[in-house]
């Protein structure tokens, strides 16, 4: 995507969320925050001041609609492009530091002790974001053979390591009640799992890099 | 990986080629020449015949395997 077209997206984006913000405003200044606090939707009936919530609220989700198809839309041409130049695809190295959205998983402890729910041991999926930090490393470079084959490789390690831990964690787990609660035995697969999957995201990347990198020879051309 | 030795080297020196030139030609990177050079890279057999069409040499003579 352009800059130019970010920059629309962003200012769309940023006056959908002032637009939202100022009927939050008008319906509770004006409109007793109907809307805005809880109410009984099957006994609803419209009201001229509901108007500029239900607008700003439709806009937004047009919004939230463009943006996924207009996401889809660049995947598709950053893979067209790819298939095209034999280059791999730009990302900034410094997106690797979304990795850390998953310490937002240890809020699973807490959440699990204050309200009983377990989703946000989810969030450790995050963790697999580090992977850019690797992809940033070798963005932008021709796909020769020799690519093709360490990323084929490092595919197929991943597979066997992540296969490999979520059997033994399923067998272990699968045993029965860990720590003599079955709520323990839910939660355990969900880090595990999760934390798997995230494996499973982080290490093509990582492993790519190294098999492409390798330490055996020394860089230095004529 | 498949033991065997590699006189790409003197070929390409011989042809009066960079490794960048000569991996421009055959349409792989640097570094992969560089690999190949030292027996770390095992070449797929087009790249090994394109490699003896670049250097003029055949390809029994550059890639040496026992």
């Amino acid at each position: 995507m352009k800059k130019n077209q970010v920059k629309i997206w962003v200012v769309c984006g940023i006056s959908c969320v002032a637009a939202v913000l100022l009927s939050v405003w008008y319906a509770v200044t004006f409109n007793d925050s109907r809307l805005v606090a809880p109410m009984d939707f099957g006994s609803y009936s419209f009201n001229t001041k509901d108007l500029p919530m239900i607008l700003s609220i439709s806009l937004t989700c047009v919004y939230a609609l463009s943006l996924f198809v207009q996401l889809f839309i660049s995947i598709g041409k950053s893979k067209r492009n790819i298939a095209k130049t034999n280059m791999t695809r730009k990302v900034n190295p410094k997106l690797g530091f979304l990795g850390l959205l998953g310490f937002l998983g240890l809020a699973g402890f807490w959440t699990y002790s204050a309200m009983g729910a377990v989703f946000p041991f989810v969030f450790f999926l995050f963790f697999g974001f580090f992977g850019f930090f690797y992809e940033g490393k070798m963005s932008g470079i021709f796909m020769d053979e020799r690519f093709r084959e360490n990323a084929a490789r490092a595919q197929l390690n991943t597979y066997k390591i992540t296969f490999n831990i979520t059997l033994i964690a399923l067998v272990i787990l699968c045993q029965g009640r860990l720590f003599g609660s079955l709520e323990y035995t839910l939660i355990a697969t969900i880090i595990v799992l999760s934390l798997t999957l995230a494996l499973g995201i982080f290490l093509p990347e990582y492993l790519l890099y190294r098999y492409d990198h390798d330490d055996k020879t020394e860089e230095g051309g004529e | 990986m498949a033991e065997f030795a590699c006189r790409l080297k003197k070929y390409r020196q011989l042809k009066d080629l960079t490794q960048e030139q000569l991996a421009a030609q055959v349409g792989v990177r640097r570094e992969t020449i560089m690999r190949l050079e030292k027996a770390l890279y095992n070449p797929s057999l087009k790249l090994a015949i394109d490699i003896s069409r670049a250097v003029e040499a055949p390809i029994e003579e550059i890639f040496i395997f026992d």
